[in-house]
């Protein structure tokens, strides 16, 4: 069965989540502070992680920071808060996905299913060769693997399969909304998922990732990976 | 009459002070010059015409006084012209007769009567000095000299101080748009930080101490932007604080909702009906909460972008079950528009939907242009709206009173009001007409966003 922590410091929102999740068919797990939910995820990892950002002590920034530290397990926020600014900051921190609550139980399931598939996909690209090669840059969509300079890279699941989506297409030019569709599964969305994950993306790939020279910003068309 | 800036103003005023100052100045000076010329004028004539009669009435103290020979003896040069009144006989030289006529009369009679006499003259448009002095009681001189060459000096003066009076007045405005500049610096200042501020740009203020005699207008000025800002933020983080405080609850009560729908058939007929009404309202209820945070943020300055804005449309029909082939976009209009994307889908969704919840469906979106202007219009075979309720429509919580109004009560009654908002962020309007083949015409222009 597959596993959902759901860091929420809310029990009547945490209670209803975790009902509603079982429902589902999922293994759903509670947690009140980041501190509980944390160290359950070290304990007993689950599949997905859903957290809050304002949380008693650790707040949700801090806990999506600790816990991407630890491994790449799909997180979603699930914040009653819309202001463009948290949600960027929540991206950047390393978190896969936002919700603004309150998200009807449907969507949140069909949501983790995409992220499911996307994590499932890695490693299994149909098209893939070996390795990409972008000058000092290595995708190698098989291995799971990338490369900077014969140094391997540590990226998430989701920056992974967004790295192989443009290096697959290499040269050509994707839209955020074909972006939004192949690596999250979305019909529509949130073009700033997109945005803030190619920054990620940057600070890890690139030497210098103020001027990027291999993932370039097409103004007012998307982006593509270059040697 | 469009009433003239500051600047023009401050400008003509001082011009025209420099012209009024610079004009008396020329007219006092050109007075006591040519009173002082004049008079330096007639004491040389005067003093000429006494030397002069007196070499005649030397010539005539004879026996047998012979004007002509006494006139004779004179040496009057070009300027000067002698004559005689002898036993009331002119006697003057060849050259000069015929000039008596211009001798006035009282002049005459004053000077007969024994009294010297100065009168200018004009002859011939020619201006003269006259002097008249009696010799003895049956015979007077006469001189008269041109003033012409004064006369002249006078033009010249003239000319040169109505130059320099009209250079002053230049020289004035000159000063008056100069100093207008610099003193206007400062308010065009300001007028740029009022402009940034309403941009949206809430970091920009005035620096205090630029001049010691404008600190208060800006030190003011800062504290009214400080206040609005705060103010700003007040009601920002209040739309948040609220949008947090009613959302927590939404979200236990949507997934609450969930977990009693998905045990329906468990339920007995009236607990299954209270769970579909609680679930319906939570619905209703989570997309009003969405609309008011919407409607007070629809204020904020639009953010533009590219945008397919028929991939867009088309995505709005797919959402909604619709035909994509309804998206018409006119053959003389770019398929990529620049408005806010999320603005311009949430007009196409609302539309939409507000042709489906109360004119029996949408049959068509149009997309074309006007200029630059693009104009969104969404076309339903339903009733049409009134003309009386045309403007009412887009205000808020005013829902459609039209016969096939489905009664479901499920709109907010905020759909059109965001529509009215979003066009009007964009610089444009919605507006409602009918359908040529029935039914209802609803359009959205959206300026700046082909251009």
């Amino acid at each position: 069965m597959t596993a959902v922590l759901v860091i929420e410091d809310d029990d009547r929102i945490r209670l209803a989540l975790l009902l509603a999740l079982e429902d589902e068919g999922y293994d759903a797990r509670g947690a009140a502070t980041a501190e509980e939910g944390l160290r359950t995820q070290r304990r007993d990892p689950a599949d997905y992680v859903l957290v809050d950002l304002m949380l008693p002590g650790i707040d949700g920034f801090e806990a999506i920071r600790q816990l991407r530290r630890d491994d790449d397990v799909p997180i979603v926020v699930v914040s009653a808060r819309d202001d463009t600014h948290d949600i960027v900051a929540a991206l950047e921190a390393g978190a896969d996905d936002y919700v603004v609550k309150p998200v009807a139980i449907k969507e949140l399931t069909a949501r983790l299913r995409a992220l499911r598939r996307r994590a499932r996909t890695v490693g299994t690209v149909e098209t893939a060769v070996p390795v990409l090669a972008f000058g000092e840059l290595e995708v190698s969509p098989e291995a799971g693997e990338v490369r900077r300079g014969g140094e391997p890279v540590s990226v998430t699941r989701t920056e992974f399969r967004l790295l192989c989506e443009l290096a697959e297409h290499a040269g050509r030019v994707l839209s955020r909304q074909q972006l939004l569709s192949r690596v999250w599964g979305y019909d529509t969305g949130d073009e700033r998922l997109v945005d803030v994950h190619v920054g990620r993306l940057r600070q890890k790939i690139e030497l210098d990732p103020a001027n990027p020279q291999h993932l370039v910003t097409l103004r007012g068309l998307g982006y593509k990976l270059q040697r | 009459m469009r009433r003239l800036g500051l600047r023009a103003r401050v400008t003509a005023a001082f011009a025209v002070g420099a012209l009024s100052l610079s004009a008396s100045m020329a007219l006092v000076s050109y007075e006591l010059t040519r009173r002082t010329l004049l008079d330096e004028r007639e004491r040389t004539v005067l003093r000429a015409a006494y030397y002069d009669a007196a070499v005649i009435r030397a010539g005539l103290d004879t026996d047998s006084p012979d004007a002509a020979e006494a006139l004779r003896a004179l040496d009057t040069g070009t300027s000067r012209r002698a004559i005689l009144l002898l036993n009331g006989e002119w006697y003057g030289r060849a050259a000069d007769s015929g000039i008596t006529t211009a001798i006035p009369a009282r002049l005459r009679d004053l000077v007969t009567a024994g009294e010297p006499a100065v009168q200018r003259i004009r002859v011939d448009d020619q201006p003269f000095m006259l002097v008249g002095v009696p010799l003895s009681e049956s015979a007077s001189f006469y001189e008269i000299a041109s003033l012409r060459e004064l006369e002249q000096t006078f033009q010249v003066l003239a000319l040169a101080l109505t130059a320099v009076a009209i250079m002053v007045a230049g020289s004035g405005a000159a000063l008056g748009w100069y100093a207008t500049r610099h003193g206007l610096r400062p308010l065009t200042a300001v007028a740029d930080a009022a402009e940034r501020i309403a941009a949206g740009d809430f970091t920009t203020r005035l620096a205090p101490d630029t001049d010691p005699d404008l600190t208060r207008l800006s030190t003011s000025f800062n504290r009214m932007v400080d206040e609005l800002a705060q103010r700003i933020d007040r009601d920002r983080r209040f739309a948040a604080d609220v949008s947090h405080e009613l959302r927590s609850p939404l979200q236990t009560l949507a997934a609450a909702a969930s977990v009693l729908a998905r045990r329906r058939d468990n339920q007995d007929e009236r607990t299954a009906t209270a769970a579909r009404l609680v679930a319906d309202e939570i619905d209703r209820f989570q997309r009003l909460v969405n609309d008011l945070l919407d409607l007070a943020r629809s204020d904020q300055p639009v953010d533009r972008e590219p945008v397919e804005l028929v991939e867009l449309a088309r995505q709005a029909c797919r959402d909604r079950d619709l035909p994509e082939s309804m998206v018409e976009l006119a053959a003389d209009t770019p398929a990529t528009w620049r408005v806010d994307r999320r603005r311009v889908a949430q007009v196409l969704a609302n539309l939409l939907d507000n042709a489906e919840r109360y004119g029996a469906g949408p049959v068509a979106v149009r997309l074309h242009r006007d200029g630059d202007t693009g104009v969104i219009e969404v076309d339903d075979e339903g009733p049409g709206v009134p003309v009386e309720d045309r403007n009412a429509i887009f205000d808020r919580f005013v829902r459609g009173r039209a016969a096939n109004y489905r009664g479901g009560g499920d709109g907010t009654g905020l759909g059109l009001a965001l529509v009215a908002q979003h066009a009007a962020g964009h610089g444009g309007e919605a507006s409602v007409s009918d359908r040529p083949e029935g039914g209802a015409r609803f359009r959205v222009t959206l300026p700046g966003s082909l251009s």
